[in-house]
């Protein structure tokens, strides 16, 4: 997951790399979706990854939405 | 019959609770001293953390390459806090070193493509900066086939 300065860059560097372009996230997606990831405790003993059904439903919550967010 | 369930939640919170404390990771034998345990069972513990896609391992040593969103090796991805400078495995990483301390910090990267600098605020709570696009190349249902590359 990259940070670039427009739509233009992503589109330079996709060619580059001969990759089809991904999904976009505006920087405040980006740090919802860094806060609801990371903001569960790991120290914690009751500590575990997201389901697949957690990981989906969160990213519907974002709007990160389509065949991209499937997990499955 | 050893408790590895128990021994592996030993090992993750000793594994984050470093990793909070300066910004890294620490080594195998550094959680086995810290822990009190021999190396071979923390070995075990960072492959079975790794299996369970917790940890991300180096191929040849077995240590850790990412606690996610801790980097032990540097990258691209500078959080600078209070506290101390650390390295995001990618820009959501670093954004999730920011969320998981709760604090004020800066991120220092540069555009993937041109290479320009750009720097990201985060403020109580906000983000704010250079302008900037996060991409994500691959679907998420692959992220975990190569997550170096991810």
């Amino acid at each position: 997951m990259l940070l670039f300065r427009s739509e233009e860059h992503i589109e330079r560097w996709c060619r580059s790399w001969n990759l089809p372009r991904g999904a976009t996230l505006t920087l405040d997606q980006g740090w919802r979706l860094a806060q609801a990831w990371y903001g569960p405790d790991r120290r914690m003993p009751d500590w575990r990854r997201k389901t697949v059904d957690e990981a989906e439903e969160l990213f519907e919550e974002l709007y990160l939405k389509g065949e991209f967010w499937r997990l499955r | 019959m050893q408790d590895y369930e128990s021994l592996d939640r030993r090992v993750r919170a000793c594994v984050y609770d470093i990793a909070l404390q300066r910004g890294y990771p620490p080594k195998m034998a550094e959680t086995a001293e810290i822990l009190n345990i021999p190396v071979e069972n923390v070995y075990g513990a960072f492959e079975r953390l790794a299996s369970g896609r917790v940890l991300v391992l180096q191929p040849e040593s077995g240590e850790i390459l990412m606690a996610n969103p801790f980097s032990a090796v540097p990258t691209p991805f500078v959080v600078e806090t209070g506290l101390y400078s650390c390295y995001g495995n990618c820009i959501w990483d670093a954004l999730g070193v920011v969320a998981m301390l709760q604090t004020d910090a800066r991120i220092h990267t540069s555009c993937a493509d041109c290479g320009s600098a750009a720097e990201l605020s985060i403020v109580s709570g906000k983000v704010s900066g250079d302008l900037g696009v996060i991409h994500f190349a691959i679907p998420a249902r692959l992220w975990w086939q190569d997550i170096v590359f991810t």
